[in-house]
C-alpha cells in the first residue's frame, strides 16, 4: 500500500510492501516495527539501525517525536492527495475556528467582544492553569461570532470557548 | 531536639524532604490535598493527613489546618519546602507560638526580605549594591510610578513587592506602554499573591542570574556555598541551571560570597538561604533578592560541593553547629539541573494536563533524578507544572553537558507533553556550549525547532516511515472492524452528525 508522507515540504513516498518491508522513494528497505507495551511509543528497526519514537495525533496529522525533534507529518494514500489537490488550497482560511480549552484552567479574561474583528495572533481569551496565565491567540484573522465563557469561569480541556469565522 | 518532622508541602520537594528525615531516621509526615491522596509524597511518608480540596488556598496554604495536624499527631518540627507557606511569615510565627520547631528562618528575617522594597533598603543599609529602582517603602500609585520611571530609565521592569517566578512581571519599553502594564502586572499580583502593590526597577541588558547559596547556624556561623548561574530563563522562569558559572572566576566569588554573607547577617539569618544578584556584562553585580527558603535549585550546588543542605537545615534547627567552615567548601566538578516542566514547547510552552502512562527515568554514572510522579499519576491543572528536576554531574562543564544530553534522551514520559525537546536543543545549541549566554537567550535568540542542518539529528524521511506505519496499521485495524454501510444510517449522515456535535 502506497503512501505519500508530507513533512512541511518535503513529500516522501513511502509503500509498505509487507510485514517486513518497506520502499521509500525507490529504496527498498527491511524493517521491523513494534509498539512498546500498548503505549504510543514505537520502536523501528530499519536496515540494522534502531530508532525509537513517540507518535500522537495532532490536529489533523500525526506529531512523530524523534530524538529531541517534533514533526508533523501528514500521512494520506493517494487517493486522499489526489482530492486534496482537487478540492485545492488548504481550508483553514475559509473555515470556522473554534477556539478550545487546551487546558483545563479558569478563564481570568476575554479580550475581545462578539462581532469584533481580530488580526492574526491577537490575544482572545486569558486562560489560568498550573498558576500561570496563558495568551490564547487567533490562529488567523476574521471575525468573533460567537463567546461561550465569562471570566471567571473554570472550563474543561477541549470546551469551545469562542469561535472566529 | 526534635524527632517527628511534618513536610508542609508536596511534589518533587516534599520527596526531597522525606529522604532527608528517612537517612536522618526522624519520623516523616506528609499532608495531601484530595488531588494528591495518590502522590508519592504521601506513599513515601510515614503518616499521612489530609488537608482539604484541590485548590491550594484549601489545602497547602492552610497554616492553621497544618499547625492542628502537627499538634495531633505529635510532630516536633514542620518543614515547609519552597513556596506555599515557605515565606510566610506568619507560618514560622504562628510554628513557634505552637511550641512547633519552624525549619527556616526566623519570623523576623522572613519579613524583612519577604517584601522587596524593605529588602532593598535593609542590604543597601549593609552595604551591598542593588540595581536602580524605584526605593521607598509603601505602596506608589500608578501616577506617582509613572513620574518616576523617566528617572530610572527605559527599558524597565515592572515587579510585584510580594512577588516572585516572574509573576506579576513585565517589562515596560517606553512611558506609552506603562499604563496598560501596571494594570496587568498589578492584576497578576493581586491573583498570585493577594498583593496588587508593584515597584520599578532599571532592566540590565546581557545581564546574568547569578544567585550564592547561604547557610547560617544558630552560632553565628554564617557561610556561603558558592554560586548558581540561573541565566537561562524564559518568561523570567528558571529553566536551566549550573555550578559553577561559566562567567565566574575565584576573585568576583569571593567577592559576591562575602557580600552575601555580609546581607544574610543584616537580617540575622538563620538556616538555609539565597541571595540572588544580577552581574552586567563588566561583572558589576546587584542585589536583586533573598529567598528566606530551600530554593528549587539546591540539588545545583549540592551535587558540585558534596553538601547535604536539607540535612544542614535540620542539623541547624536542631541547635547544632553547621559541619562546615568556609575553607572546607569547594567546588568538585561542574553541576547542570534541567526541570522538566509539563509543557508543550512546540505550542508556546502552555502546561499540558492528563496521567503519566508510561515514564523511563535516566539513571546511570552522575545522574539525579529529583521527582514527585510515576506512571498512573495524574497532572492536574492545581498546582505548579514542573514534575522533575534532572540534575547530572561532570568532571568538566563539557562532560556534564554530555552527561545531560545522554539522561535527556533516555528520558521517557508519556501521557503528558514535557518541555524535554527544549532542553535538548539547548544542550545542543552552540551558544549554551561556550556559556555564552544571559536572561535574554531564550526569548531573543532561541526558536524551535531549530532549523534543519542546525542539528545533526534531522530525520524527515525515519520520521516519514515512523508516521506512515502507525496510520497504515490503524487503517488495517479499522478495515477490519468497520465495513461499509454498516451503520444504521448513511456513512455521510453520520459525519454531519459527527461534525456538528464536535463543534
Amino acid at each position: 500500500m502506497k503512501y505519500i508522507a508530507t513533512i512541511g515540504d518535503k513529500e516522501f513516498t513511502v509503500d509498505v510492501l509487507d510485514k517486513r518491508h518497506v520502499s521509500i522513494g525507490d529504496q527498498i528497505m527491511d524493517v521491523d516495527f513494534e509498539n512498546i507495551s500498548g503505549q504510543p511509543v514505537y520502536s523501528l528497526v530499519i536496515d540494522g539501525k534502531s530508532y525509537e519514537a513517540y507518535v500522537y495525533e495532532g490536529e489533523n496529522e500525526l506529531q512523530v517525536l524523534l530524538q529531541g525533534q517534533q514533526y508533523p507529518v501528514k500521512v494520506e494514500d493517494e487517493r486522499e492527495k489526489r482530492l486534496r489537490a482537487a478540492a485545492g488550497g488548504t481550508v483553514s482560511e475559509t473555515a470556522e475556528f473554534h477556539l478550545r480549552a487546551p487546558m483545563p484552567g479558569l478563564v481570568v479574561a476575554v479580550t475581545v467582544e462578539a462581532d469584533q474583528q481580530v488580526a492574526k495572533g491577537q490575544v482572545l481569551i486569558i486562560l489560568e492553569s498550573m498558576k500561570m496565565q496563558n495568551e490564547l491567540k487567533s490562529p488567523r484573522a476574521g471575525k468573533v461570532t460567537r463567546i461561550r465563557v465569562k471570566p471567571g469561569e473554570t472550563v474543561e480541556q477541549r470546551q469551545t470557548l469562542l469561535t472566529v469565522t | 531536639m526534635f524527632k517527628k518532622v511534618l513536610v508542609a508541602n508536596r511534589g518533587e520537594i516534599a520527596v526531597r524532604i522525606l529522604r532527608a528525615c528517612r537517612e536522618l531516621g526522624m519520623e516523616s509526615v506528609a499532608v495531601y490535598s484530595e488531588a494528591d491522596r495518590n502522590a508519592l509524597h504521601v506513599r513515601y511518608a510515614d503518616e499521612a493527613y489530609l488537608l482539604g480540596p484541590a485548590p491550594s488556598r484549601e489545602s497547602y496554604l492552610r497554616a492553621d489546618k497544618i499547625i492542628d495536624i502537627a499538634r495531633k499527631c505529635h510532630a516536633d518540627a514542620i518543614h515547609p519546602g519552597y513556596g506555599f507557606l515557605a515565606e510566610r511569615e506568619s507560618f514560622a510565627a504562628a510554628c513557634a507560638d505552637a511550641g512547633i520547631m519552624f525549619i527556616g528562618p526566623k519570623p523576623s528575617a522572613i519579613a524583612a526580605m519577604g517584601d522587596k522594597m524593605v529588602a532593598r533598603e535593609t542590604v543597601l543599609a549593609a552595604g551591598v549594591p542593588v540595581v536602580p529602582g524605584t526605593e521607598g517603602t509603601g505602596s506608589m500609585s500608578d501616577d506617582e510610578l509613572l513620574a518616576v520611571a523617566p528617572k530610572i530609565g527605559f527599558p524597565l521592569l515592572i515587579k510585584a513587592s510580594a512577588g516572585g517566578g516572574g509573576k506579576g512581571m513585565r517589562e515596560a519599553n517606553s512611558i506609552e506602554d506603562m499604563p496598560s502594564l501596571l494594570t496587568s502586572a498589578r492584576r497578576e499580583a493581586e491573583a498570585s499573591f493577594g498583593d496588587g502593590n508593584v515597584y520599578l526597577e532599571k532592566l540590565l541588558e546581557g545581564a546574568r542570574h547569578i544567585e550564592i547559596q547561604i547557610l547560617a547556624d544558630q552560632h553565628g556561623n554564617v557561610i556561603h556555598l558558592g554560586e548558581r548561574d540561573c541565566s537561562l530563563q524564559r518568561r523570567h522562569q528558571k529553566l536551566i541551571e549550573e555550578a559553577p558559572s561559566p562567567f565566574m572566576d575565584e576573585a568576583l566569588r569571593e567577592k559576591m560570597g562575602t557580600v552575601a554573607v555580609k546581607a544574610a547577617r543584616a537580617v540575622e539569618y538563620l538556616s538555609a538561604g539565597t541571595i540572588e544578584f544580577l552581574v552586567d556584562k563588566d561583572k558589576n553585580f546587584y542585589f536583586l533578592e533573598m529567598n528566606t527558603r530551600l530554593q528549587v535549585e539546591h540539588p545545583v550546588t549540592e551535587v558540585a560541593t558534596g553538601i547535604d543542605i536539607v540535612a544542614e537545615q535540620m542539623r541547624i534547627a536542631r541547635g547544632r553547629q553547621l559541619s562546615y567552615k568556609q575553607e572546607d567548601i569547594r567546588f568538585r566538578g561542574h553541576a547542570l539541573e534541567c526541570r522538566i516542566n509539563a509543557e508543550d514547547p512546540y505550542n508556546g510552552f502552555l502546561p499540558s494536563t492528563g496521567r503519566i502512562t508510561h515514564s523511563l527515568l535516566p539513571t546511570g554514572p552522575g545522574v539525579r533524578v529529583d521527582t514527585g510522579v510515576y506512571p498512573g499519576f495524574e497532572i492536574t491543572p492545581y498546582y505548579d507544572p514542573m514534575i522533575a528536576k534532572l540534575i547530572v554531574w561532570g568532571e568538566t562543564r563539557g562532560q556534564a553537558i554530555l552527561r545531560m544530553r545522554r539522561a535527556l534522551e533516555e528520558y521517557r514520559i508519556v501521557g503528558v507533553r514535557t518541555n524535554i525537546p527544549f532542553h535538548q536543543m539547548m544542550m545542543d545549541s552552540h551558544r549554551f556550549m561556550g556559556g555564552q549566554y544571559d536572561t535574554r537567550f531564550v526569548e531573543e535568540r532561541f526558536a524551535l525547532p531549530l532549523s534543519q542542518g542546525e542539528r545533526e539529528t534531522y530525520h524527515p524521511e525515519i520520521a516519514a516511515v515512523f508516521a506512515t506505519l502507525v496510520a497504515h496499521d490503524a487503517n488495517q485495524r479499522s478495515a477490519e472492524f468497520v465495513m461499509p454501510n454498516e451503520r444504521d444510517t448513511s456513512n455521510w449522515k453520520w459525519m454531519g452528525r459527527w461534525e456538528r456535535m464536535h463543534r
